[in-house]
């Protein structure tokens, strides 16, 4: 089976084109999808959806920062990164605890303005996190422990996110 | 005025290739079907010329079966044999659904499948059966309007459901369809077929939110439309809240009122009945007299807007879960479309227009928009339009997942994943020798699988025995494009398919679904042989005809010489066979083709890839 850049017909590349990715599922989808073989053969009908979930599921990959990252990494180097990965660096640590914290205060504050202000400025964190794991993919020999690390920090933000999501949700009922 | 059509020549469909399709919507208080005629869209009338079919059910004491207007009458003087709002025990459990007061207690029963039945006389009737009934009326309205003739059928329908239906709930509502004897080429979502209906109409591109408020059930989606693509971003809703609750609410207020006992079925019944008109009336006029029972008096709009103001912020809340889902704002939203009956409130549309900021689209009847929608789908998915770009792409609506250890629910699939998708899972054994084990799937976000639906458990057997964490079972969870649920595994070193029970929690099994249109053609003293011999030979011609196509159109291009013999020879020898009378001689012809085909099949797909991917390089030139 191709892998999700090859079946978008695009280079291993961590930095993409959101707008070319999107305008390329829909052409993809429009030859391929169950509805152009609703009145096909019962094969054609299972080859349909069987192509349009492997198109679907790529692209779910390839548009998660988090999930390309450790396609190209398994890809480049062989490396499964969605195992557990432990961070010891000390600035990290303490930013997990620190934004934990936050968090938890807003939450028990039921502070909805704060929670929305903690969420932007979670993304901004999160972008920037985005930029640094593609300097990682730029370099010629691939630091695999490093960008291992980079992905797990940006895991743990995008959790954040859900969390502060989480917490939104409870206080509004 | 509707434009004549004039085809592109060679390309035109010959007015004996014409299929006849339909689109329904099974609503919770009323039922539309529509068609494609002379390229508009159009709700079909009964003889006395009425759009809507109340979905309402009564069976007489005689056997008789009247359904829409002619079962309505009976809704006060025979309600026990009367059934309403049959939607809301589709693919639920009687513990969902006991708290809803249309049924009373001594009404429903348990029916074996899970799903609460209705005790009719000495009969159980099952929300499947009943819902059948009213699918088979509209398919009658819609053969006599396209004049399909005798002895011929619908060749499909699309029908809708809320885009908020579980599986269990999408499950029994085709079941119903097949009950019916109807094709279904697809179940759509009822805010896309609204939004198919309007986008035709404006051509707009951009992100539209359709606000869906029916008689029983609340939806919100979230789409981009952009070059034909219907993209669902988000969807989210209840669905267990629609108007219904807003005439629950007034009905309460006339029952204390009246000072009537609320447990008086009859007298709950006329008042459900006047809180509809109130509500109603209350739409164009601030006040109206009213008179219920032993009681004259006013109604403000502003008393019922406070009983319904609880439960619209209930669906504003719901929008805003949905929105962000989608990862948006407010903001970002162009259009806010109002589908279903229960937007004509003036509090629903000053609300949401509140909340977007923006008033409400409203300019398609949002009692008919979504069997419009569903129309314009189904004639494409029949092939009467083979060259539109149109293409829906949906979402699964609420996430699945499987229990774990401790009663706590492990997600395989997320809420809001495009469809289809499938995801795969590795389990092993417990114990030594171990050759069974049992997968139990829910579906909902939370984390207890106490708070989420039980869909099926899932009973694998044929596990090669072997020590321990041996073995390695592969179990694919595929979610097909209707949203509905397929489980298979394969135990991985053996390469052995598991076989698997299927139990539905709130459903039928394929068999039971097989025994009822049996015993439902035993009935109709239909010659069930004879029905099943014409349903195989239709099957078989349906495959010639597709398989032939395809091989005409690139099979030069995609097969060895061998291998097109081999497809072409299958065919002829189906063909052969489809003349006679054996059954299973017909199946077997049918298989075969299937099997010489499914390579082509296959590599078919990856040209239209190829083919597609360079197009879109093109356009970015």
């Amino acid at each position: 089976m191709k892998n999700p850049f090859e079946l978008f017909g695009l280079e291993p590349n961590f930095l993409l084109n959101v707008q070319e990715l999107s305008q390329k599922l829909r052409s993809m989808l429009q030859a391929v999808h169950p509805d152009r073989f609703a009145s096909a053969s019962d094969q054609e009908q299972l080859a349909a959806m069987q192509k349009t979930t492997q198109i679907n599921d790529a692209y779910g990959i390839l548009k998660s920062p988090v999930r390309r990252a450790q396609a190209l990494l398994q890809l480049k180097t062989g490396i499964d990164g969605t195992g557990e990965v432990t961070v010891k660096e000390p600035m990290f640590l303490m930013q997990q605890l620190e934004l934990r914290e936050e968090l938890e205060s807003l939450a028990n504050k039921k502070d909805m303005n704060g929670l929305m202000d903690f969420a932007e400025q979670v993304e901004s964190m999160e972008n920037k996190q985005i930029a640094s794991i593609n300097k990682f993919f730029d370099q010629n020999e691939l630091e695999t422990d490093k960008i291992l690390a980079e992905i797990h920090k940006l895991q743990f933000l995008r959790k954040t996110l859900i969390d502060i999501e989480v917490a939104e949700e409870k206080i509004l009922g | 005025m509707a434009l004549l059509q004039i085809a592109e020549p060679g390309q035109s469909t010959k007015p004996h290739e014409h299929k006849y399709a339909a689109g329904i919507d099974l609503g919770t208080t009323n039922s539309l079907i529509a068609t494609v005629r002379s390229g508009v869209a159009e709700t079909l009338a009964d003889l006395e010329g009425n759009h809507l079919l109340p979905s309402i059910v009564h069976y007489a004491k005689d056997g008789t079966i009247s359904v829409g207007y002619s079962a309505k009458i009976f809704q006060c003087s025979d309600a026990e044999n009367t059934i309403s709002s049959v939607k809301r025990l589709m693919g639920r459990g009687l513990a969902d659904v006991q708290a809803i007061k249309e049924f009373t207690a001594n009404q429903l029963t348990a029916s074996g499948i899970g799903m609460p039945a209705i005790q009719i006389f000495d009969e159980i009737k099952n929300p499947v059966e009943i819902s059948s009934e009213i699918l088979k009326v509209l398919a009658e309205r819609a053969e006599k309007a396209l004049g399909v003739p005798d002895g011929d059928k619908l060749g499909g329908v699309v029908i809708t459901v809320p885009a908020y239906f579980d599986d269990a709930q999408r499950q029994a509502t085709k079941d119903a369809a097949q009950l019916a004897g109807l094709n279904v080429l697809r179940l759509l979502n009822e805010p896309t077929a609204a939004a198919v209906a309007y986008g035709l109409d404006t051509g707009n591109e951009g992100i539209h939110a359709i606000y869906d408020l029916g008689g029983g059930t609340f939806d919100i989606s979230v789409l981009r439309l952009e070059k034909g693509v219907y993209e669902v971003l988000a969807t989210g809703g209840d669905s267990a809240l629609g108007g219904d609750d807003f005439d629950r609410a007034i009905a309460g207020l006339l029952v204390a009122k009246a000072n009537v006992d609320a447990e008086d079925r009859q007298a709950y019944q006329m008042a459900m009945l006047k809180a509809r008109e109130v509500k109603e009336a209350l739409t164009d006029s601030d006040i109206i007299d009213v008179h219920f029972m032993n009681w004259d008096g006013q109604v403000n709009r502003s008393d019922i807007d406070e009983l319904m103001a609880p439960i619209i912020d209930k669906t504003l809340l719901a929008c805003r879960r949905t929105i962000k889902d989608a990862g948006l704002k407010p903001a970002e939203i162009k259009e806010i479309v109002m589908v279903g009956g229960s937007t004509r409130v003036p509090l629903v549309q000053e609300k949401v227009g509140q909340y977007f900021k923006q008033e409400p689209l409203t300019s398609i009847d949002p009692d008919r928009v979504v069997a419009i929608g569903a129309a314009i789908q189904a004639d494409i998915l029949i092939g009467n339009k083979s060259n539109d770009q149109l293409l829906l792409l949906d979402v699964l609506p609420l996430s699945l997942g499987v229990e774990t250890m401790g009663g706590l629910v492990e997600k395989i699939i997320p809420r809001n994943t495009p469809i289809p998708i499938a995801r795969a899972q590795e389990f092993t054994t417990f114990k030594d020798g171990q050759t069974a084990m049992a997968i139990h799937v829910v579906q909902g976000e939370r984390e207890l699988v106490d708070d989420c639906r039980s869909l099926a458990r899932f009973e694998l057997r044929g596990i090669p025995p072997m020590v321990a964490g041996a073995a390695r079972i592969k179990v694919t969870y595929q979610v097909d494009a209707d949203g509905l649920l397929n489980v298979s595994a394969l135990e991985a070193s053996s390469g052995v398919q598991a076989e698997i029970q299927v139990k539905p929690s709130y459903g039928l099994t394929d068999s039971q679904v097989t025994e009822m249109l049996k015993s439902s053609i035993d009935k109709a003293e239909e010659d069930m042989q004879q029905r099943m011999l014409r349903e195989e030979q239709v099957e078989a011609s349906r495959v010639v005809e597709a398989v032939r196509a395809a091989l005409e159109d690139n099979g030069q291009a995609l097969l060895s010489e061998e291998e097109f013999e081999a497809i072409e020879s299958s065919l002829k020898q189906l063909e052969i066979i489809a003349q006679g009378t054996d059954i299973e001689a017909i199946k077997a012809a049918i298989k075969v083709v299937d099997t010489n085909s499914q390579e082509f099949a296959s590599r078919r797909m990856d040209a239209s890839i190829a083919k597609a991917l360079v197009g879109s390089e093109v356009d970015e030139i």
